[in-house]
């Protein structure tokens, strides 16, 4: 099946943006809704996904993430009080009425950035905008929210995003997923001014079958679709939710490890930080450039043995790579692991009992990612197109969403990633090495920070405190 | 500039048949020949390596199989009798169409390669398979093919065929750059398979 250029752009107004599903309305025709184990009821935490089916492949067990992925971000028109407060909320609720929060039903996450903090509730995120504690040793204090910055492998001109608010949405019925946004930013019109809207899907294949990824960018026609491998769960051929890879619920929470110090009231207990970040993915070099002991070795670590052909590679925690392990890979083969190399940051270095109760083990690990694959180029609608390099056609890509304890804790690991290692070895990696793999075949455009909010203040968050 | 990219039969192809001895080639309509304006040069690579070489009977356009045409882009033979005949078009700022045969007569196992890497400032040097990532096998016209697609040296970010003949190695490799997707590389390569004609060594 080959789309038309009309199927894959869509252009026009924001609503007609929001309403339109282009080319990701494949996603429902090219594979069914899986059966859902459903949870029942709503977690304070707005990032948690109830539901989410357990497969096993090559013996690992997977988190299934869900068919469809939308992010609508805005910014705030005018101040918010209560009422609009109020409106938000009542909106969000009606979702929750209708859909339950798993896979089959709808997931909406509202997290807020920066200048919403700062242009509309200033006092009040004073007092209240958590502190991160590890960040904050050196002396100056640091906010578990900061700005978002380029890091030592992005190009010059990544835009660091200013948007107020952003709303994620998960399901595996696209029908929720349109209604879900349509109601919010109808709902919201007079005071949200929607910036992008951004679509994607993940998986699809752990059942048999070519698998979403693929089967889109070959519809699409987008370079190096033909050579992703049947049944990758992303573009880049690996399976990415391993169990043991993802951290476990509660762990991102901003009270959970005690990095984070939630101030007087604990306003946001039960919110953690989310990272978003556009990033273009170029198949070919991927595929046409290293072959498939070469993407393992930069994937996961330098020498590890896989069979040829494997998708999902075992993650688990005592395997967990250090910084000595990582700067002694790069001395021995040039090269680091893109696992690896963030293990560093993204495991626990050592047994945390966290305020949940739970006993987080040595090598747990701590992200929670919620990365989807765009068919966006960049986004799939922008308000200001021109700003955002808005252009023709279908570009594989990623917008990758991970849910953090803190923004520097996600710097931490993004800079792992470029080999600025948390012990302060900086392994001396090129910006986009061949030796770093993935990231020498990715282009991030976009980078925000968000916080995201408890449920119980998910609707502009201390509006009231503020009153 | 790509409609001068059409897919063309060379004009000019002329008698050679008695090249081609394989019984599927010849039950065809019209047997397959090496085109005569570019057999001189397949048959004198064959007399210096010693040994059969593939000519091709149809290129992508614009290349041509001529060694001495206006998109040739050289022949090499070292020592061990292996070889290399390259055709190449460019248009700036960065349009390819280049296709590399290869053959490394008497020898069966996967040549390796040289990969030389500058990390944190030191140079690395690799041992490497020269053509890796190989793909299941499968036939076109008599020869079965392994297609490799990921390449080293100057077949790199090229699409490989590979086939075994008579204790010998042969290849074909072709680009993947605009204005030919890796799609059309994969027919163009089963194209330019489909006829290629033996060129035995006459001296």
């Amino acid at each position: 099946m080959r789309l038309t250029r009309r199927e894959l752009l869509i252009g026009g107004t924001a609503a007609a943006a929001l309403g339109a599903v282009g080319v990701y309305e494949l996603v429902d025709q090219l594979t069914e809704a899986p059966t859902r184990h459903f949870g029942e009821g709503r977690a304070p935490e707005q990032h948690l996904l109830d539901g989410l089916r357990i497969a096993d492949d090559n013996g690992v067990e997977i988190v299934v993430p869900t068919l469809h992925h939308e992010m609508v971000t805005a910014t705030v028109s005018s101040r918010p009080g209560l009422q609009e407060q109020a409106a938000l909320e009542r909106v969000l609720r009606h979702l929750e009425d209708k859909h339950p929060g798993t896979p089959d039903g709808l997931a909406v996450t509202a997290a807020w950035g920066l200048p919403y903090f700062r242009r509309h509730v200033a006092g009040a995120a004073e007092r209240h905008l958590p502190v991160d504690r590890r960040a904050s040793a050196s002396g100056r204090p640091r906010r578990a929210l900061l700005d978002s910055i380029r890091f030592p492998s992005d190009p010059d001109d990544v835009v660091l995003e200013e948007n107020d608010v952003a709303f994620l949405l998960r399901s595996d019925n696209l029908d929720h997923i349109q209604e879900g946004a349509t109601a919010i930013v109808d709902a919201m019109d007079d005071v949200l001014e929607m910036t992008s809207i951004r679509k994607g899907f993940a998986g699809g294949g752990f059942d048999g079958g070519p698998g979403l990824p693929k089967q889109l960018a070959t519809a699409a026609g987008v370079p190096g679709a033909d050579l992703i491998p049947d049944g990758s769960e992303l573009f880049l051929g690996f399976t990415s939710t391993q169990r043991h890879a993802l951290g476990p619920p509660r762990i991102v929470n901003f009270e959970t490890l005690g990095l984070v110090d939630l101030g007087p009231g604990s306003y946001f207990q039960g919110g953690t930080h989310m990272h978003l970040s556009h990033v273009f993915e170029n198949l070919e070099a991927w595929y046409l450039n290293f072959d498939f002991a070469e993407r393992v070795d930069t994937t996961f670590r330098p020498r590890l043995a896989v069979e040829p052909g494997t998708r999902t590679v075992p993650q688990p925690p005592e395997t967990a790579a250090s910084p000595s392990d990582v700067a002694s890979d790069f001395r021995r083969f040039g090269a680091i692991g893109h696992s690896s190399s963030m293990q560093s940051t993204s495991r626990l270095q050592a047994d945390v009992m966290g305020a949940d109760g739970t006993l987080y083990r040595k090598g747990t690990a701590v992200p929670q990612r919620a990365d989807f694959n765009t068919l966006d180029n960049p986004f799939f609608w922008s308000s200001r197109p021109r700003r955002d390099g808005m252009a023709d056609g279908p570009a594989p890509g990623l917008h990758f969403v991970v849910f953090n304890p803190s923004s520097d804790d996600f710097h931490r690991n993004r800079l792992a990633m470029d080999g600025v290692l948390p012990d302060g070895t900086k392994i001396g990696l090129e910006p986009r090495a061949r030796g770093q793999g993935f990231n020498s075949v990715l282009r991030t455009t976009h980078r925000q920070n968000f916080l995201v909010p408890p449920r119980s203040h998910r609707s502009f968050p201390l509006v009231e405190v503020s009153a | 500039m790509l409609a001068a990219l059409a897919l063309t039969v060379p004009a000019g192809l002329t008698a050679c048949a008695d090249d081609d001895a394989t019984p599927a080639v010849k039950a065809e309509a019209a047997p397959r020949v090496c085109p005569a304006s570019w057999r001189p040069g397949w048959q004198q690579l064959a007399n210096r390596v010693h040994a059969a070489v593939y000519c091709p009977t149809w290129m992508p356009s614009p290349l041509d199989g001529d060694m001495k045409g206006a998109t040739k882009n050289g022949v090499s033979v070292k020592p061990d009798r292996s070889w290399l005949a390259s055709w190449l078009w460019h248009e700036p700022p960065s349009q390819d169409v280049h296709v590399n045969f290869r053959a490394y007569p008497g020898r069966t196992a996967i040549p390796r390669c040289e990969d030389t890497q500058v990390v944190a400032g030191k140079v690395r040097h690799r041992d490497i398979p020269c053509f890796s990532d190989a793909q299941p096998p499968h036939r076109v016209g008599r020869f079965r093919v392994t297609p490799y697609t990921v390449n080293q040296g100057v077949d790199q970010w090229h699409v490989l065929y590979l086939w075994r003949e008579r204790g010998s190695i042969y290849t074909v490799s072709q680009h993947v750059a605009k204005p030919t997707p890796y799609r059309q590389v994969v027919a163009n390569l089963d194209r330019i398979m489909r006829g290629l004609v033996r060129v035995g060594p006459t001296a």
